[in-house]
């Protein structure tokens, strides 16, 4: 065993060290505060979040091919779901991946921050990005495709937007755990897209064949879509939304046990 | 007689079946400038960052001013200021942002005017709305430096803070690291450079795989090894820290 202990150095010292570990409210405070900024200015992500969804919505409303898809519930949930597939992927796994790249991470947890801390203060702003993308998204289809919702389905939506995003958050932290590099994420999230959010988009229809719609319905994408077009119009929330509820909840659960199983710090 | 400002026991740490850091003990006084030196994988930066708690080490203990850095790891945290080898924050903030938020982490609350007067004193007050990656490598520095010290810290680590730098930045950089040291603060530093360890601390060791060869002042380890076969044989002329360092640790390239 190697040893050091003879002093050669003694000074008076005069500097009064922190008594306590700073409190959970400040540590939240101040980390809430510098990621709501750097969600506000991160345009690419904020365009793509918010800009997506409403041409998808556009799209799914302008021709008659959309009619196939589902009713417009379906197709108003398809356009939410889009949104919180980009939100979940570019504006979280992206930016955890280029964080932790540049050792962002590494810095935030030799201060006093508890390491759930850093990533809790990350998913709720992008809890609250994916609350505002929905806001947005209701009223463009109220104002413009005549989807109107009760003040009832409204809330329930919002719960259930609120719900669904778990799902796509835990996506793009598994995917955050499973790929190290954020260029590698980067064209992986790309090629993600199809599982999570487009083979969803046949849930209800028949166009590929029954079998398609079967996985197409309980894909993540397409369970999520069964749930919000339910909390849409509660008068037809049935066992299928239940079912919907369960199914999403555990993809949450596993996707997160692997985001979290595989999650490293630092890039190297 | 003054207390410890760090206290490390018989530390090891492991990658799988590698042992980086290998039964190593430290104390450091209160005020003290401490350098490790040791080429690269000697173990120094995993020395570091089992004090500064981002690796866990397989055994042994370290005690920031007697508290136990496992036990409580919070209150360890907020009694260390560190400085990364390399640091990054996040690139969409200001680094008045960045000082905000760090102090924050420490449960510092600084006004606006208390952050542009921090970043005046180290010349960045003009600098106060561009991002980190808009700055100097210097000014990077004195950055990093100020929001390892923005909760006034008794003991501060860093790891080759002057890396990289042009001979200005980095003797700028060290009256900083001595003014640290004068206001009472320890510092535990990492460095390849024999100058800096000459020029800075108060007490240097020598490490090498995974283990701390040798611990002295600057002067004190000349004295002891300058007789040494291994240190006279790579001497050229009167014996210096460089020649001690590699008569101690070989000729050998490390990557």
């Amino acid at each position: 065993m190697s040893s050091v202990s003879e002093p050669s150095a003694v000074r008076t010292p005069s500097v009064s060290p922190p008594l306590r570990a700073p409190a959970l409210t400040e540590i939240f405070r101040a980390l809430l505060e510098a990621d709501f900024t750097v969600q506000l200015r991160n345009n690419r992500a904020l365009l793509l979040s918010f800009a997506l969804p409403l041409v998808l919505l556009y799209g799914l409303f302008a021709g008659k091919r959309g009619l196939a898809l589902g009713d417009p519930q379906f197709r108003v949930a398809s356009a939410l779901t889009l949104g919180m597939a980009s939100i979940a992927i570019l504006g979280y796994a992206m930016t955890v991946a280029r964080d932790r790249e540049k050792g962002v991470f590494q810095r935030l947890r030799v201060t006093p921050a508890p390491t759930w801390t850093i990533m809790t203060s990350r998913l709720l702003v992008q809890v609250a990005a994916i609350l505002a993308m929905a806001l947005v998204l209701l009223v463009a289809a109220d104002l413009f495709e005549g989807v109107s919702l009760t003040a009832e389905a409204y809330l329930l939506t919002l719960i259930g937007v609120i719900f669904s995003s778990a799902l796509f958050l835990s996506v793009g932290q598994a995917l955050a755990g499973l790929v190290k590099s954020a260029d590698t994420l980067n064209a992986v999230g790309r090629i993600a897209y199809l599982p999570l959010f487009a083979v969803g988009l046949f849930g209800q229809s028949t166009i590929f064949g029954t079998t398609f719609e079967l996985i197409s319905r309980w894909s993540p994408g397409g369970t999520v879509e069964t749930l919000l077009s339910g909390a849409m119009n509660p008068s037809s929330w049935n066992s299928d939304t239940w079912l919907a509820v369960a199914v999403s909840t555990a993809y949450s659960v596993v996707f997160a046990g692997i985001g979290i199983r595989w999650f490293q710090w630092g890039a190297r | 007689m003054t207390g410890h400002a760090l206290q490390v026991k018989d530390l090891r740490v492991s990658y799988g079946p590698k042992r980086a850091v290998d039964g190593v003990s430290l104390d450091i006084n209160e005020g003290e400038i401490f350098g490790l030196l040791g080429p690269n994988g000697a173990g120094k930066t995993s020395t570091l960052s089992a004090i500064e708690g981002l690796l866990k080490p397989t055994s042994g203990s370290i005690l920031i001013r007697q508290v136990d850095v496992r036990a409580h790891p919070g209150l360890a945290k907020a009694l260390i200021g560190v400085q990364l080898q390399s640091t990054s924050f996040q690139s969409e903030l200001k680094i008045r942002e960045i000082v905000r938020l760090y102090a924050g982490l420490y449960g510092v609350p600084l006004t606006k005017s208390a952050i542009f007067g921090r970043l005046t004193e180290i010349h960045l007050g003009d600098e106060a709305s561009r991002r980190f990656s808009q700055l100097s490598g210097g000014q990077q520095k004195r950055l990093s430096l100020l929001i390892a010290t923005v909760h006034d810290p008794p003991l501060v680590l860093l790891d080759e803070p002057t890396s990289g730098l042009d001979p200005q930045a980095r003797r700028q950089l060290w009256d900083r690291i001595a003014g640290i040291r004068k206001s009472g603060r320890s510092i535990l530093l990492t460095t390849h450079s024999m100058e800096e360890a000459q020029s800075v601390c108060d007490r240097v060791a020598i490490m090498d795989y995974g283990k701390i060869l040798t611990v002295d002042t600057p002067a004190g380890l000349i004295e002891k090894h300058k007789n040494d076969p291994n240190v006279l044989a790579v001497a050229r002329g009167q014996v210096t820290l460089e020649d001690v360092f590699i008569g101690l640790t070989g000729r050998e390239l490390r990557e």
